[in-house]
Formats: C-alpha cells, structure tokens, sequence
C-alpha cells in the first residue's frame, strides 16, 4: 500500500513537473551550474595541491639566494616566478662540504626552449631528484646527457616537452634567451648557433619536470660565452665547437637542492647557511615552505569556495521562487489533487518530491558537467601549468559538497511544499477574479 | 643573534652561581608543551607519558668547558666570543641521548616540521619541543628533536601543529652525523594536542 502510493506520488510529480518543463529546466541547468562550480573548484583546489605535494620527494633543503621561503621553493621546484639572485658555486661547495650534508645538486634557470624552462644541472640531478613517493625520475627513451665536454650540446626533455612538440631522440633544438620565446624572429634572443641534441626523455611524472628542459651546468656556461651584460657582445661570436676551448666551470647558480646523510640534522644545515658569512642564503625545508604558502593561499581558497557556496544558495532559492510562483498556476490542480481524497500532507509530499527531483537531476548533470570539464580542460592545465587534474572517483570532500546541495534543495523545497499545505480546498476551488 | 646568545650565557652563569645544583641540562629549553611531569605509573604494555626534559640525561651538562668562564667580562666583538660560541654549538649538535628511555614505549607531545608529505599524508616528520623552533631560532639540542615515522601516513597535520605521539624510542643510526643522539619514535600513533589527554 505504502510502496504504491511512493509510486503514485512519483508519477505525479515527475509528469507535473514535465508539464511545467520549460521553468524548470532553467532551474536544473542553475543547480547544475553552481555544482559544477562547487565540485569543480574543490577538485582543482585538492589536485592543486596534491601536484604541489607530489613535486618534490627526498629534498631535506633547498638553497638558494636570499628571498622569502615560498618565493624560492616555487622558483626552484615549480618554476613559478622568479629568482632575486644567483649564488656563488663556491657557497654551494661549502654547503656540500657540511659533514651533514649526503648530496647536492646545483639548478641554473633562466633560459627557455619554446616557453618550457630550460634547466641546467649536473648529472646527479636524476640519481638524486625524487617526486611523489621518492620516485626516481626514469628514462623513457635514451639516456642522461653525458655532462662531458664531448656531451656538451646534449639535452634531456621531459615527457610533455616531447609529447607536446613532438621531438624524438636525435632531435636538434636551440635554447632561448629569458623565459618565453618572442613569437616572430624579431623578438627571439636565440642561443641559434649552439643547438642542442635530444638524447633522452623522461618518463612523465605529472610533475613540472615534466615540462622542463634538462641541460648540463656546463652547457648553460657554453651557450652564455659570448654573452655580456646581458646581450651578445657585438662582433664576438664564439662557436659551437670553439666553445668547448674554454672554462665551462660554472661560477654561479640558481640554487641547489640538498640532500642530508641524517635528516634530523636539517635545521643545523639550514642554521649554516643561513649564517653563512661570504653570501647572504637561504633554506628552505620544501614541506614547511608549503605549509607557508597553504596557509596563505588558504584565505583565497575559503573566499572562493564561499563564493561558490553563495552561488549555490542563490540558485536554490531561485528553485523556490519558481515552485512557490508555480503554486498560484497549479491550484486548480491541486484542488482537484485534494477532491480526489489527497490529504494535505500527500500535497506538501508531492511539491517537496518535485523539488528533491529537481535538485537531483541539477546536481547529477553538474557532477557530470565538472568530470567533462576536468577531462577536456585537464591536458591544457597540465601543460600550462603542470597540475594534474584528475579525472577520478569524487573525493570525500566532493561527495560532502554533493550530498550538501541535495539536503540544501530538499529543505529548500519544503518552503513551497508547506506553502501549498496551508492552502484550503475551497481556495483552489473557489475561482478567483 | 650571537648577542643573544651570550646574553642567555651571562644570566645562566649568574643563575648557576646562585643555584650550583640546579637541574643539568638546557635549562633553556623549558618545554611549554609539557606533560604532567610525575605521571601516573602506566599500566605495562601502555606508552609512558615523558617530558622533553626527560629526553636529557641526568648528567649531561653543556656547559661543562665553559666552567670558571665570566661571560660578562666579554667584549663586544671579542674574538673568543666566536669561538666559545662555535664549541656550544657543537656540544648541543652532538647532545647525547638517554639511555634509560631508549627501547621504551613513550607518548610525548610537540610541534611537527614537516619532512616528507604526500597524497596520502604526512609520512615524516620532526618533532619540536616548542613554537617555531629550528625555523625562526637557532636549533635546539639534539635530543630535543624527535624524527618520527608515523606507522601511516598522516592527514591533515600542518608545519607546527601540535600532536601527541606514541610509540617505541629508539636512537638514530650510529654512523651518521648526528653520532647516536637522534631520537627516532616509529610512531604507532599520532593524535592531535590535548591539554587534558592523559
């Protein structure tokens, strides 16, 4: 009996709102759009950083000119913004020499290739360096450059680098001068007369390695020889092979990721070189400079998920204006609901049942809307910004929002429901002029 | 930052000079998180509740090579200033351990820096006896530093929130650096800070 009358209910309500579809759509498509804002920002929020956490893995200290923490962990890892200064490979040495400290590897930025950073580093870089959970980085094809003379001119591209330009080994490149290469040949400071060959690519990690061009120290020093005061010196012109003829030692440097014998000697290292006396540095330990920069992206984050909260409150009560303006149009039928024998309670279920489906299928359709759009923007925003999106089963957060939309549309609802409750029989019956 | 140093040394020595028998040990680093300092024996097989002073031996005195030195008779500048200075920093490096807690089931409160995270969470961390320390000042002592690894991964801890962890106290490996004087806790559990957990 019960289940018969759920059905009848249903039916009711589904083919009444039917009726009424043209009003009502626009209502599901406002639901869905503020649930594909809700749960779309939340899924970027948590894969923001959980990119940004699985960047860097096995790195005790990052060392670098004098900046603010975050500023150097996000230039060092992420390749986001930039340095205030170089430091001396002599401070790097010095570091390396500290009985503490098991490994360094010195970073060089500054140079590009097609818009993707171009990163000078020894061979070490890819023993070393680690993402995720201490994963290696690995060789897809070929192999590290060599970090010899004879390998001077040798590049390693990560996988999107590769994928995205279509290289393959063996591949000549040439570097760019700053960051972003001009687009017409007028506005390109090119290193042209010392190309590059590829003789590796990485395996893709859905890190920024991933968009980064690995070169050796030396190469950074070759390129840069005829280079003064920041634009090639006229009428100098060194050559490729020339080149190799000089000092490649490098003397200066990004910075330099370290690595500790005993991790528990972190904060001595990073007091060392902070008291370092021959240049001012900095350390930085990569887990609390996120925290650093979490807590100050924080209060952009609550901002944006209230908007987005606000947005969802406004087209739930768009719901309830058009259900309640609705009423005035159905009272005819609901007065003939109640002549057939349905109570007002079998009233308030049914307008409580039409805007329960509503928020359903609003919220259905912006859950599938926010999937699609990671799945058709999520390449785009790993390429430009090397942030995974995931296209993956909702978080437990995304579930918490969902679940709070439906609640949210089924109490907002009852609003109009108890509205056409307090209606009386005669009300409907009686016409009105 | 030296100066603050030897501001600390001069008031320690005039304090050593009223209280010659004053507790061993880094009288600097009073804990502000510390548990209750006689603890209810804990029933065998459960985490004895310490303190961070308990984490230094009875007798380790830091301050031993410096004995019949007047720090107030430094100069500013003075180059045995820096000299002294590096000597300390060397005694509080290679601080030595506690014997007695090594091997126990212990629950200490602290401060965590983080070390390793990932998507799953936290998977290392150091422990730190009070606010900021070893970020913003210089380090405290060896055995005033704990490097936990949580049994697994935990959500949702920050730079410098503070927790409770329990587990077994061990020591650093011995031919590292740090000598044998890191504490090392594979923490069966890590919970939030609670004045009134016991």
């Amino acid at each position: 009996m019960e289940g018969a009358a759920v059905t009848a209910l249903l039916q009711i309500a589904t083919r009444s709102a039917w009726n009424r579809r043209g009003t009502l759509a626009l209502v599901v498509l406002s639901i869905a759009l503020a649930t594909a804002l809700l749960l779309g920002l939340e899924r970027l929020r948590s894969d923001i950083r959980g990119s940004f956490t699985q960047s860097v893995s096995g790195t005790d200290l990052i060392v670098g000119a004098r900046t603010g923490p975050v500023q150097l962990m996000l230039y060092a890892v992420f390749r986001v913004g930039g340095a205030t200064n170089n430091i001396s490979m002599d401070s790097v040495r010095a570091v390396a020499a500290h009985r503490a400290v098991a490994w360094t590897v010195p970073i060089a930025l500054g140079d590009s290739h097609r818009g993707h950073p171009v990163l000078g580093t020894t061979v070490d870089y890819f023993t070393h360096f680690a993402y995720g959970d201490r994963q290696p980085l690995v060789l897809a094809q070929g192999r590290a450059f060599a970090g010899t003379l004879d390998g001077l001119y040798e590049a390693v591209l990560g996988a999107e680098v590769a994928d995205r330009l279509g290289y393959r080994l063996g591949q000549r490149i040439t570097l760019t001068h700053g960051l972003r290469a001009g687009s017409g040949s007028e506005l390109a400071a090119e290193h042209a007369d010392k190309p590059f060959t590829v003789v590796g690519v990485l395996s893709r990690t859905g890190t920024p390695v991933d968009r980064t061009v690995h070169v050796s120290l030396q190469a950074i020093e070759a390129i840069h020889l005829d280079w003064a005061g920041g634009a090639p010196l006229p009428g100098v012109s060194i050559g490729a092979e020339h080149a190799r003829k000089f000092s490649l030692e490098p003397k200066q440097v990004t910075a330099a990721l370290v690595g500790l014998k005993n991790r528990v000697a972190v904060f001595n290292v990073q007091r060392f070189v902070a008291d370092y006396e021959a240049e001012p540095l900095l350390a930085v330990l990569p887990g609390v400079a996120l925290d650093e920069l979490w807590a100050a992206v924080g209060l952009g984050e609550r901002a944006l998920m209230a908007m987005s909260g606000l947005v969802a409150l406004v087209s739930l009560a768009s719901l309830v204006a058009v259900v309640l303006a609705g009423l005035n149009e159905r009272r005819r039928e609901l007065a003939v609901l109640r002549a057939v024998g349905a109570g007002p309670r079998h009233v308030l279920a049914l307008l409580a049942t039409e805007g329960a489906l509503v928020t359903l299928s609003g919220a259905v359709m912006g859950a599938a809307a926010a999937a699609g759009a990671v799945l058709l923007a999520g390449p785009w925003v790993q390429q430009r910004f090397g942030i995974t999106l995931q296209a993956t089963a909702p978080t437990a957060q995304q579930w918490a929002l969902f679940g709070a939309v439906l609640l949210a549309g089924m109490l907002a609802s009852l609003v109009p429901g108890w509205r056409a409750y307090r209606l009386s029989l005669a009300d409907g019956l009686t016409p009105r002029t | 930052m030296i100066r603050t140093y030897f501001r600390l040394l001069a008031l320690l020595s005039l304090v050593g000079a009223a209280a010659a028998q004053a507790p061993a040990g880094v009288p600097a680093m009073k804990p502000p998180l510390a548990a209750p300092a006689a603890a209810a024996p804990a029933p065998p097989g459960a985490p004895r509740t310490i303190t961070w002073e308990a984490l230094v031996p009875a007798d380790w005195d830091p301050f031993k090579e410096f004995k019949g030195i007047d720090f107030q008779m430094l100069d500013d500048g003075d180059p045995r200033a820096n000299e002294w200075l590096k000597k300390m920093r060397q005694a509080w490096d290679n601080a030595p351990v506690n014997p007695e807690l090594v091997g126990q089931m212990v629950r200490i409160p602290g401060f965590v820096v983080p070390l390793e995270d990932s998507k799953e969470g936290l998977k290392e961390f150091l422990l730190v006896p009070y606010f900021g320390a070893c970020i913003h000042s210089p380090p405290p002592p060896a055995n005033q530093i704990i490097h936990v690894l949580p049994k697994s991964p935990v959500k949702g801890v920050r730079s410098m929130d503070t927790v409770w962890i329990s587990g077994k106290l061990t020591t650093g490996k011995t031919d590292t650096y740090m000598g044998a004087s890191g504490y090392r806790i594979e923490a069966t559990h890590v919970a939030p800070y609670t004045e009134a957990a016991r």
